[in-house]
């Protein structure tokens, strides 16, 4: 299944994309994307599947929309 | 005493007099700085009912105990005044020089009173006050006129200064310094241009009082050392808070078309993103290093330095998804003196009640070029359009009527700045219980509400998270004064501000000591506009009625077909006001003043109302 992934602000950066579609095996979770992609695990993060809170375990469906987000307070 | 000068500078601007005041331990313990002080002395010196825009009137300038000291984002100084677009407590804090100059100077508070007949302008420099004629910046934007004093006085001065919209008395004027850096969203930029002060220069040259002066500084720029370090690793400064913008068009928390939509797909155009691609420069507050102003050329080839709160208030509130373009209404905006928030509010309940026949006007959701003759209409009090726009969201409901003060999108009389909580019930109680009218900086609660809560849910897990974040952000760190950007962005502990305030004050004060004096602000504040309207009653905590409107619901994305519930709001409030200690109307009991120290208050505003 194909999944886009988003990311917000600095994140960007740090993967060199902002927004792409991945490939997934069926079943996948949200915590296989984020295992998938080089983001250092202990910085706080948010994330949000088709714009709604998510629990990692959560498994996805084909055409998502998972947005990874550090934590900020406001602008 | 170490920490404080212990000196108040009072001005008078009506027989252009001064003196130097002290003040005790005993009051620099029970308001520690920045919004305690301004508070305490607005409360104790204003007699209510008084004009704010009038010579009775007092603006005030006050820094904490950190403030200046070279420690991480301890730039800021509060202004505060009775505001006149909310007739209630209004102050606001802005990255300036003048801190440390304030401080070295010997004064933690500057009392401006009365009223210039002519346009003058402050000059001070330690015991030194000079009343010097602005002839030549009146008129002038704020620009030429910190151009116009930098030559003069060299770029080390601190300067606060208004544009034409203070002048002219636009009720949504800010106070300007530096590139970027504005204060005083309730219109405290008014209040200076009814006394016809046009700027303040003030440069010191005393040591100011520490109690661990070598500790202190070796911690200090240490600690701007290792907060630069994390904002490297992490990135946060590459978008600053503009960030923030493409991740509310994902959550649907995007002020769009004022605030009727969520998301927009055209919202990319003006995000965090393409801002760092066009910029030209950063500039940031003294004492930080994790500057957060990304700055580029508007469509007139200005430098225009934005934040979050400018792209989604003059952008997608306006649907407005040229940068360029927002980048020359943020522009203007600083020129002029007006604060963005307001601005974007302004004109879009301006094209909205157009758009729905209250009002007629050729202005429409997305006209960049009139968005700017309006502005400057706003801002000079230009005919009949300028002198309705001038006067807040609020008030222009009031005159157009026609049901149209469901979406003036304002709490008391502060337009709500650039969240849409159209579904976020808790960010909407955090607008709705900010104490200067709807605000973001006491409270931000969004990221709360969608990672450790429910989004749907009213409970009282929710009134507590705002209580908590309200006594950090709009206790804490408008008082002791410092930017509050390190402590999640980059996930500084907030024990850091412990340890500065004990080095600088030789005090062994622990966050509980801090949270009372919190605890204590906020119920003065509620003093202050209980006594300014003695009939308070709860509504005045509600956040617009369109975000209970189900014809207003979202048709497609994350939160279609929700809005807030009435009822379940009012629950939510009353675990608020049952947490922080106060009645069914939102008023501090007796019994909570007296444990905040605060029952000569008390007493005060039983001449008004009738405490529980
Ligand atoms: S983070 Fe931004 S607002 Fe805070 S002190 Fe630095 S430049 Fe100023």
């Amino acid at each position: 299944m194909k999944v886009t992934v988003k990311l917000i602000g600095p994140f960007i950066n740090t993967l060199g994309f902002s927004e792409k579609q991945i490939e997934l095996p069926a079943e996948a979770t949200v915590e296989m994307v984020l295992s998938s992609l080089p983001l250092d695990p202990a910085r706080p993060k948010i994330v949000t599947r088709n714009g709604q809170a998510v629990a990692l375990n959560e498994k996805l469906k084909d055409g998502d929309r998972v947005v990874i987000s550090p934590i900020y307070s406001g602008g | 005493m170490y920490g404080w000068t212990g000196n108040i500078l009072r001005i008078n601007l009506t027989n252009r007099t001064h003196k130097k005041e002290t003040f005790d331990e005993q009051f620099a313990l029970k308001w520690v700085g920045g919004r305690g002080f301004a508070l305490k002395i607005l409360w104790d010196e204003l007699k209510p009912g008084i004009d704010p825009l009038g010579p009775e009137n007092k603006l005030i300038i006050s820094v904490g105990p950190i403030a200046g000291i070279p420690a991480p984002n301890t730039g800021k100084t509060v202004v505060a005044a009775k505001s006149p677009l909310t007739g209630g407590y209004g102050d606001g804090n802005l990255g300036t020089r003048v801190t440390e100059q304030m401080r070295k100077a010997g004064y933690d508070i500057i009392i401006i009173e009365g009223q210039s007949d002519k346009p003058i302008y402050l000059y001070i420099e330690d015991d030194k006050i000079e009343y010097l004629p602005a002839d030549e910046i009146w008129g002038k934007g704020t620009y030429d006129t910190h151009a116009y004093l930098y030559k003069k006085y060299g770029k080390g001065a601190g300067v606060l200064s208004i544009g034409q919209g203070g002048e002219n008395l636009n009720l949504y004027a800010m106070i300007r310094s530096l590139e970027g850096r504005a204060g005083g969203r309730p219109g405290i930029g008014a209040v200076m241009g009814s006394k016809k002060l046009k700027a303040i220069v003030i440069k010191g040259s005393k040591p100011i009082p520490v109690a661990d002066p070598d500790g202190m500084r070796k911690l200090g720029l240490d600690d701007l050392r290792k907060v630069g370090e994390i904002d490297k690793q992490t990135g946060w400064s590459i978008q600053g808070t503009t960030g923030v913008l493409a991740w509310c068009n994902e959550v649907a928390a995007l002020p769009v078309r004022n605030m009727r939509k969520t998301h927009h797909p055209d919202a990319w155009k003006i995000d965090g993103e393409r801002l760092n691609n066009a910029r030209v420069a950063t500039y940031g507050c003294p004492n930080c290093t994790m500057r957060c102003g990304i700055t580029i050329l508007d469509h007139e080839g200005h430098e225009s330095e934005l934040d979050y709160e400018n792209i989604g208030m003059l952008g997608s509130n306006l649907e407005i998804f040229e940068l360029d373009q927002v980048a020359s209404l943020n522009y203007l905006c600083d020129d002029f003196g007006l604060d963005t928030i307001s601005a974007g509010a302004v004109l879009a309940f301006y094209a909205d009640a157009i758009d729905h026949g209250a009002i007629k006007g050729d202005f429409r959701f997305g006209d960049a070029e009139k968005a700017k003759e309006l502005l400057r209409k706003a801002a000079l009090r230009e005919g009949e359009v300028g002198n309705l726009l001038a006067d807040g969201t609020m008030r222009m409901a009031q005159r157009i009527g026609q049901g149209s003060e469901a979406y003036a999108m304002h709490v008391k009389g502060l337009e709500i700045s650039a969240y849409n909580c159209k579904f976020i019930p808790g960010m909407a109680l955090a607008f709705g219980t900010s104490p200067i009218g709807a605000h973001h900086k006491e409270s931000w609660v969004i990221t709360y509400e969608l990672k450790q809560s429910q989004r749907d849910s009213y409970g009282p897990e929710k009134a507590a998270k705002v209580i908590e974040l309200q006594r950090i952000r709009g206790g804490l760190f408008e008082f002791i004064v410092a930017c509050r950007f390190p402590w999640i962005e980059l996930g500084w502990d907030i024990n850091h501000y412990t340890t500065y305030f004990n080095k600088v004050t030789g005090l062994n004060w622990t966050l509980d000591d801090f949270w009372k004096v919190a605890d204590r602000i906020y119920a003065l504040m509620k003093f202050f506009w209980v006594r300014e309207f003695p009939d308070w009653n709860r509504t005045k905590d509600y956040p617009p009625m369109i975000w209970f409107d189900p014809a207003n619901a979202d048709t497609e994305g994350p939160i279609a077909g929700k809005v807030l519930e009435l009822d379940k709001y009012e629950k939510l409030l009353d675990f608020y006001y049952e947490q922080r200690g106060w009645d069914r109307r939102g008023i501090p009991t007796k019994k909570t003043a007296e444990a905040l120290d605060l029952k000569e208050e008390a007493a005060e505003v039983e001449k008004f109302t009738k405490l529980e």
